[in-house]
């Protein structure tokens, strides 16, 4: 540049200077996080830091409520929510800083990469009980034989009817025991004049998630997802697109969504999960029921575990107190009458089979969902930190198979495709 | 002005007269005082560029410079690996069609945003009755949360039942389906344009008003019908305004990631370097996998070309100040 | 002039097709939710049990979006003005560099922008707190301010700077009473970007204040109906509509300086 005296070089050089310097400052003087520090050894603090996935459940809710019950004496609690991808991330940002929170509700399948990130601390450091919890149910948040934190409850994904849409069409939903009689059903409700089912493809987890049921049921795995049943189980989602018997923005509607179109009355089916479960006893204009979801060539394909796990972060000061609170608020929200209210509140089925007795008994609503959750399977329990990855390819195979609308050869190729990288 | 006052200006024109003061740009010699009054008057932006923009932009070139994973960045002990991210983003075909897609999208916002401002610019010029009062409700997009207007969009663009295949169908033509992975850009650059064009109509607005209508008078005068006149007076004299609104116009383009994140997340053909920087540096979008690292990469290579288009609007600027 | 009789009904128009999203959002904020989907133009299964929900939820949100948004212009037009005066007036050393920094400044993506703020914010104990919101805010419309400042003032005629020094005015003085004055329509046009972009920030918000409580603006607000597995639309929209009518009126209030301040030159006023 013209005009550059000495003087002006000076002053950019300083600014430059400054700049380094604050920036090599921020490395260092964090806090360090720790892995030592235990709950039996410290004592709960006057306020306690909860952070959870629902920023629905606003304050004053019962949810909201429940959690701040749970403080120990004479300590506040302070709760705040945010969606789940975003709430691991800033659970990350704030290990690294050294102020993360006492408590989070973490989301299944993010539990292998959380460990593996050194974000966590094991349910022995907190004085986390683990016991009598169903094994499928824990499986994701075991690490190595070592236990990280536990499920409050579960939900799972079933297949919702709309019993006047299929009535209308001559469709009995005790028919529906595997993929050839779903088809003909739904070829059955679009023939009378309504459309006929929605499920969530977006991309992202939540895709994946709604997708694992159909992939599992053709007899898929995780660990190859390039196989020819994987690519059997995009078929038949692409073909629903194809002949127009789901709707199109499947490919970038989450779970809220479709189930807004299956409140429409329009739709005869939807692929949802037991969260809709009172929502679906009180829709107006209609009547539904569910259905577990078929297999291939079985009545009942394996679901995905849902639901969130209560874990410890690791702090980097006053590690043992943090825990302390840990320990007070989990075992609170997870012991004797108070884990039936949790569940209920949440929506979800106890992950402890006596409570979840309890629950079925106090409500039969939950009925039809038991099986789906005795028989679900943990995403990461076999693939660890590994799955986040082949999620990741799966979600881009889904996203090929909605957009091929059918057509065979791209379905395949969107498989194998996302099986190579 | 009192004698006390002339005395200055005697002696510096003295000065120049015998060549020892070089006449500068304001042509008036200041002193000592007045520059350390300026450095005062710009010293908190200064301060606030550094810690602000400087400190993020160093450290996110340096994240480049490492390979982070998640456990790396929380406990640190990240490889230094110098070029090494840079040359496997570069090497990668998809990089190649991400950046055709930027390329795409930037270019035809930027252009049919300003044209369409410029043309609603010219349009409100003179005004007319309730002129003030719909050009301020052309303003009434910006004001809205980007989810909202982003979710609205993508549901008129439904291929089902949405509201846009609808009029498109008045129209004779078959519904398409907006949001897939072929037709995804065009969806998304649809609804940028229409984010763009207040920015663009205020801007340019403006700058008409500044074109003395004594200029346009003449040229009616001199016998130039509507369109010339735009053509020689308007354009012209617009020209510095212009410039500065393509040239902020880009930069924010180049930036914009929510819009696209709400309708498609950057699936298909919609995926820029933002939204890819974006869906790694937060494992949002198909993959969960937090590439912090390749996001600091791609983040770095948009700003390099966003740096390259301030270099260019400099020169021409400066060509135009001489 | 009756030669333009058309423009008033063209131009609205335009700006019925302009503004057709955001009737579809009024639409939309006033359907009940079952039916949300269907697609129908007019809210046929009407209800106003969204607007319910969020006038009694959301105003505590709606006030510190205010908040911050007013502190974000003062933040702003403190920090700009000087220095669009300093710039366009005073020769400050390094001024080239200074312009191009601003440039470069606002081509830096927010994600990057945000992340370390986090880290500077948590070791000076901002986070969580409205001033610290207010100064990260002002982030996104400072250079762009000084810009816009800095091109105004530069049209003023060197005269009346002149006279004011002559009189034995400080540099400060005639920013003051000479520049400043003015320079209202710019200032008006500044405040007006800086508070519709403090109003709509979202990352900002979302990474430096998750845990204010109701101490957190209306784009936060607005996730309260943003569950894991359930979305709220109607009362989303409903909040859109009621958090856009404060802006709707200051944009009316302010568009007639608008109009004039962005590059006017002082000889036009």
């Amino acid at each position: 540049m013209r005009n550059m005296s000495p003087r002006r070089a000076a002053t950019i050089g300083m600014v430059f200077a400054a700049a380094t310097s604050l920036a090599a400052c921020s490395g260092g003087s964090a806090p360090e996080p720790t892995s030592s520090g235990n709950a039996a050894e410290g004592a709960t603090t006057s306020e306690i830091t909860f952070w959870d996935p629902y920023p629905q459940r606003a304050d004053g809710s019962e949810w909201d409520k429940l959690v701040k019950s749970c403080a120990p004496a004479g300590a506040t609690l302070v709760r705040s929510s945010a969606p789940q991808s975003d709430l691991f991330n800033q659970l990350t940002t704030a290990v690294k800083e050294g102020n993360a929170p006492d408590i989070v509700v973490l989301d299944n399948p993010m539990m292998p990469e959380a460990v593996s990130a050194g974000l966590l601390a094991t349910a022995q450091q907190a004085s986390i009980d683990t016991n009598g919890i169903d094994e499928n149910l824990l499986g994701p948040g075991l690490v190595d034989g070592v236990a990280y934190g536990v499920p409050f409850g579960s939900n799972a994904l079933g297949l919702y009817y709309n019993k006047d849409v299929l009535s209308k069409a001559g469709v009995d939903p005790a028919s529906v025991t595997d993929w050839d009689s779903l088809n003909a059903a739904i070829e059955k409700v679009v023939a009378s004049g309504a459309k006929g089912i929605t499920f969530s493809g977006v991309a992202g987890e939540e895709g994946v998630f709604q997708f694992l049921p159909w992939f599992w049921g053709a007899g898929a795995d995780l660990s190859d997802i390039g196989s020819a049943e994987a690519v059997s189980a995009g078929q038949l989602v692409s073909d629903w697109i194809g002949k127009g018997w789901a709707p199109r923005s499947a490919a970038t509607d989450n779970q809220s969504a479709s189930w807004d179109l299956f409140l429409t009355g329009e739709y005869g089916f939807a692929e949802n999960g037991s969260w809709f479960a009172s929502a679906a006893a009180e829709t107006k204009g209609f009547t539904t029921a569910v259905l577990p979801i078929p297999g291939k060539d079985s009545a009942v394909a394996p679901v995905p575990t849902g639901g969130e796990f209560a874990v410890a972060p690791i702090q980097g000061t006053d590690d043992s107190n943090h825990y302390a609170n840990a320990s007070a608020v989990i075992s609170c929200l997870t012991s004797g009458d108070v884990a039936v209210t949790t569940n209920e509140t949440l929506g979800y089925l106890s992950a402890k089979p006596d409570v979840r007795g309890q629950q079925v008994a106090d409500n039969p609503l939950w009925k039809p969902w038991v099986g789906a959750i005795e028989g679900a399977k943990g995403r990461t329990t076999e693939l660890g930190p590994k799955y986040v990855d082949v999620s990741a390819a799966l979600s881009e195979a889904i996203q090929g198979a909605l957009n091929a609308a059918g057509d065979g050869v791209d379905v395949s190729a969107a498989f194998k495709d996302a099986a190579v990288n | 002005m009192s004698t006390a006052t002339s005395t200055p200006s005697t002696s510096l024109a003295e000065l120049r007269r015998h060549g020892a003061v070089r006449p500068k740009m304001a042509g008036f010699h200041r002193p000592r005082a007045s520059t350390l009054a300026a450095c005062a008057f710009v010293a908190p932006l200064v301060v606030y560029l550094v810690v602000f923009y400087a400190f993020p932009l160093m450290q996110n070139v340096a994240m480049s410079l490492q390979r982070y994973d998640r456990g790396t960045f929380v406990n640190g002990g990240a490889p230094f690996v110098g070029l090494d991210i840079y040359r496997e983003i570069l090497g990668q075909p998809k990089f190649w069609r991400v950046v055709g897609q930027t390329a795409t999208f930037t270019i035809v916002s930027i252009t049919v945003q300003y044209v369409v401002g410029l043309a609603l610019a010219v349009f409100f010029q003179n005004s007319f009755r309730l002129s003030a009062t719909l050009r301020a409700m052309f303003l009434v997009p910006w004001l809205l949360p980007v989810i909202v207007s982003g979710t609205t969009w993508q549901w008129m663009m439904n291929p089902d039942n949405g509201v846009l295949n609808s009029l498109v169908g008045l129209f004779g033509v078959d519904p398409v389906w907006w949001l897939n992975a072929d037709h995804a850009l065009m969806s998304v650059i649809i609804a940028n344009i229409w984010l763009g064009i207040p920015f663009n109509l205020v801007i340019l607005y403006s700058g008409l008003q500044n074109i003395p209508t004594e200029l346009y008078e003449a040229a009616a005068i001199d016998g130039a019908g509507a369109w010339r006149r735009f053509w020689s007076v308007t354009v012209p004299l617009l020209r510095p305004v212009s410039l500065i609104t393509l040239l902020l116009g880009l930069v924010y383009t180049l930036k914009v990631v929510d819009i696209i994140w709400i309708m498609t997340m950057g699936t298909g053909t919609s995926q820029t370097l933002a939204t890819w920087s974006y869906a790694m540096a937060f494992g949002k979008g198909t993959s969960g996998v937090i590439k912090y690292s390749e996001a600091s990469v791609v983040g770095t290579i948009l700003l390099v070309v966003a740096l390259i288009f301030g270099l260019v609007y400099i020169a021409v600027q400066r060509k135009q100040e001489d | 002039m009756t030669r333009t009789w058309w423009k008033a009904p063209l131009a609205i128009v335009l700006t019925a097709v302009m503004l057709f999203p955001v009737y579809w959002m009024v639409n939309v904020s006033f359907t009940r939710r079952e039916s949300i989907r269907k697609g129908q133009l007019f809210p046929f299964d009407f209800t106003t049990a969204h607007y319910q929900v969020v006038l009694s939820q959301q105003m505590p949100y709606l006030l510190t979006s205010l908040v911050v948004g007013l502190g974000t212009v003062a933040l702003t037009l403190a920090i700009a003005a000087p220095a669009g005066y300093g710039l366009a007036k005073l020769s400050v050393p390094g001024a080239r560099f200074l312009n191009f920094a601003l440039i470069v400044g606002q081509m830096i993506p927010a994600v990057v922008m945000s992340l370390g703020f986090y880290a500077i914010y948590n070791r000076i104990g901002l986070l969580n707190t409205i001033p610290g919101l207010i100064l990260a805010d002002s982030t996104i419309a400072v250079p762009f301010a000084v810009m816009l400042f800095t091109a105004f003032m530069r049209g003023i005629p060197r005269e009346l700077i002149q006279a004011a020094q002559l009189d034995g005015a400080s540099s400060w003085r005639t920013f003051r009473s000479v520049a400043l004055p003015i320079s209202r329509n710019s200032a008006i046009t500044v405040a007006l970007f800086a508070f519709l972009w403090a109003w709509s920030d979202f990352l900002f918000a979302s990474t430096l204040n998750r845990e204010g409580g109701s101490l957190r603006p209306i784009t936060m607000g607005i996730y309260n109906y943003i569950g894991a597995q359930n979305q709220e639309w109607g009362p989303m929209m409903a909040t859109a509509v009621v958090a856009s009518i404060p802006t709707a009126l200051l944009l009316v209030l302010a568009q007639k300086y608008v109009a004039a301040g962005v590059t006017a030159g002082a000889v036009k006023d």
